[in-house]
């Protein structure tokens, strides 16, 4: 009896501070209230998806590293945001058109606008998306750049709508509440 | 001593000298407050005024500000750079880009050269100045008797500054500065015709401004070109009175002249239709019975009679008419009491019997009962079919015991025409003993006014 409250006593509390850092939201969102982003984020988060309908039924249905990676976990929408709108300034100018680079840029920068996470989340750097490739001959770089183009599109494509859907859990639970 | 005066005097001389550039702090706040009025300047935005592209207007408050040398610069909220410099349109500054976030706070500097004078920070979605509204029309409906006024704005194909309040300004141009507001959220407004002048000259106009709930906020935009149109009148509409006013005027009437029948009819001729009265006998029976003309002469003299034509009566001609009427009327024994009165009825007051003849058409012709009844006493007669006598032959006349009368009565009841196709009554004298009556069934004139008799005498 005697050791099993000492157990307690001495072995609970350290583990809340262990768990604490973990359980809270490492960035704080401002624009709950939905107006930012019905107005302006999910514009543009509309018109990337439109003028990207015809891209989906090439892509490969295994799921990304990075959303193995960064899920909009409770607590954790906030993290998640955060670095997917990071990562979606890297698809700017790839040889997108001016309006979709510039959509692009309203998600990511509005996103990241709204956002004031710590300097525990941003010092993380993120992967580039290119990768070093050993060198090979014209035509094998040629059929991987496309195939690497159609890749990325389908991620950027999931990406955009992983943005999308936890944006509209953080709204969901503000309305909740 | 003197050094060490001189080196405090130096420390004295760089500490207002430094003081003097950084100013007090007192003076340092008065010298920047005066700065940022001198400096004062405002700033309406106009998103996607072309296509993707907005654009940020500045102007200084103070019109007789020298802006030379000034310009004005915009940090944050914006994509992929840091700031943006104005272009500089005589006294207006101006951007047009589409590099603006529209999310967060930027700020706005007056520059003079690289030194930024005086800073305002703006959210460029809270100073939204929509574009004016265009194509306004009115259109008059005569048979609602109101204007549709719709107008056009170019916010309704926008992507961000959709929603906005509109206000539509309307005046009489005689009429100065009597404009009456109206405000709508759609691009159609109705505006009834009683609720203005008629036969007058209106102007009209239409601004906007974003929503109050919605994200983007701003300042009214523009007036819209003014409208001009003119009222009708409302001659029109009195002319179409005076036919309105006649079938008016003429139902009316026609109403007023049925219920006035209805009132004078009623009784004579409506009533007995929607409500007939049951047949009564007595006033049947009155009706009957014609009433007789006035100074009429009747008198039981024989003088008088002497007009009509009295025939001798031997008997009737037409035997198979006889015949059959006595066999239809029943045969029950009169009493003593009718024959009596029969016998009496056609003797002669002498006594001697006489053959009284009554032709059928004389009896027609003059009515004799007619004749008889004067001073409206009774014209209750039968003819009581005669049967034969049994010293009669066969061929003989057949004897129609005469009339009955019952001066008793007052009836004036014409007895029901009898019968008579040709041939001659012929009334005999009563033999005494004999029967003469055998065959009295009553018929239904003669039940009738021997009832009436009956009440008479009652």
């Amino acid at each position: 009896m005697f050791h099993v409250s000492f157990r307690y006593i001495f072995g609970i509390p350290p583990l809340i501070l262990v768990l604490l850092p973990v359980a809270s939201s490492d960035c704080d969102i401002e624009g709950q209230d939905g107006k930012e982003y019905e107005s302006v984020l999910m514009i543009s988060i509309d018109e990337l998806l439109d003028s990207m309908k015809e891209i989906g039924s090439n892509c490969l249905n295994n799921e990304s590293n990075f959303f193995k990676k960064h899920l909009c976990d409770d607590n954790k929408e906030g993290t998640f945001l955060y670095r997917a709108a990071r990562k979606l300034k890297q698809f700017r100018k790839m040889n997108n058109s001016d309006n979709f680079d510039h959509h692009l840029s309203m998600v990511s920068q509005g996103t990241l606008q709204l956002l004031n996470c710590t300097s525990k989340v941003k010092g993380r750097k993120s992967p580039s998306l290119s990768e070093a490739q050993p060198t090979k001959n014209l035509e094998e770089n040629k059929s991987l750049k496309e195939q690497k183009k159609q890749n990325g599109l389908c991620f950027l494509k999931r990406l955009i709508q992983k943005i999308k859907t936890c944006w509209n859990k953080i709204l969901r639970g503000t309305k909740e509440h | 001593m003197t050094i060490l005066g001189t080196a405090f005097g130096m420390v004295f001389y760089l500490l207002q000298v430094v003081s003097g550039e950084s100013g007090y702090a007192q003076n340092g706040d008065l010298e920047d407050a005066e700065l940022d009025d001198y400096y004062s300047f405002s700033c309406y935005s106009q998103l996607e005024v072309n296509r993707s592209h907005h654009s940020l207007t500045c102007t200084f408050d103070d019109p007789d500000i020298n802006s030379t040398n000034l310009e004005l610069e915009i940090c944050g909220a914006l994509l992929e750079i840091n700031c943006l410099n104005f272009t500089k349109l005589q006294e207006v500054y101006y951007i047009k880009t589409k590099k603006f976030l529209l999310i967060g706070d930027s700020e706005i500097c007056v520059k003079l050269g690289e030194k930024s004078i005086t800073c305002k920070k703006m959210n460029i979605v809270k100073i939204v100045k929509p574009e004016a509204p265009f194509n306004i029309s009115v259109v008059y409906r005569e048979g609602a008797n109101d204007f549709v006024v719709t107008f056009n704005t170019s916010h309704l194909q926008k992507k961000y500054v959709k929603n906005l309040m509109h206000d539509v300004a309307y005046r009489q141009e005689k009429v100065e500065n009597n404009w009456m507001h109206v405000n709508l959220s759609s691009t159609k407004l109705t505006l009834l015709q009683r609720k203005l002048q008629d036969d007058a000259m209106y102007e009209i106009k239409v601004r906007s401004i974003p929503y109050s709930s919605d994200y983007f906020e701003g300042f009214w935009s523009e007036w819209s070109p003014s409208y001009h149109f003119r009222t009708p009148e409302t001659k029109r509409a009195e002319e179409t009175d005076p036919v309105l006013l006649t079938i008016s005027i003429s139902s009316f009437f026609s109403v007023a002249v049925l219920v006035i029948l209805a009132c004078v009819l009623w009784k004579r001729r409506i009533k007995p239709i929607v409500w007939p009265s049951l047949p009564d006998h007595k006033k049947t029976l009155e009706q009957l019975c014609k009433k007789p003309r006035k100074n009429l002469n009747v008198s039981f003299n024989p003088e008088s009679f002497l007009d009509c034509q009295i025939h001798k009566v031997d008997g009737i001609q037409s035997q198979d008419e006889m015949e059959g009427f006595l066999q239809e009327a029943f045969p029950p024994q009169p009493e003593e009491s009718e024959k009596q009165r029969l016998g009496g009825g056609v003797q002669d007051p002498n006594g001697s019997p006489e053959h009284t003849v009554i032709t059928p058409e004389t009896f027609r012709r003059e009515s004799p009962l007619e004749c008889l009844a004067g001073n409206g006493s009774a014209c209750d007669a039968t003819i009581l079919p005669c049967p034969r006598s049994p010293e009669s032959d066969e061929n003989g006349p057949h004897v129609y015991q005469g009339l009955l009368l019952n001066p008793g009565t007052t009836n004036n009841i014409p007895p029901p025409p009898f019968p008579l196709q040709s041939g001659i009554l012929t009334l005999n004298p009563i033999a005494q003993g004999q029967p003469i009556l055998t065959s009295l069934g009553p018929s239904p004139e003669e039940a009738y006014v021997t009832m009436s008799s009956f009440y008479q005498n009652q």
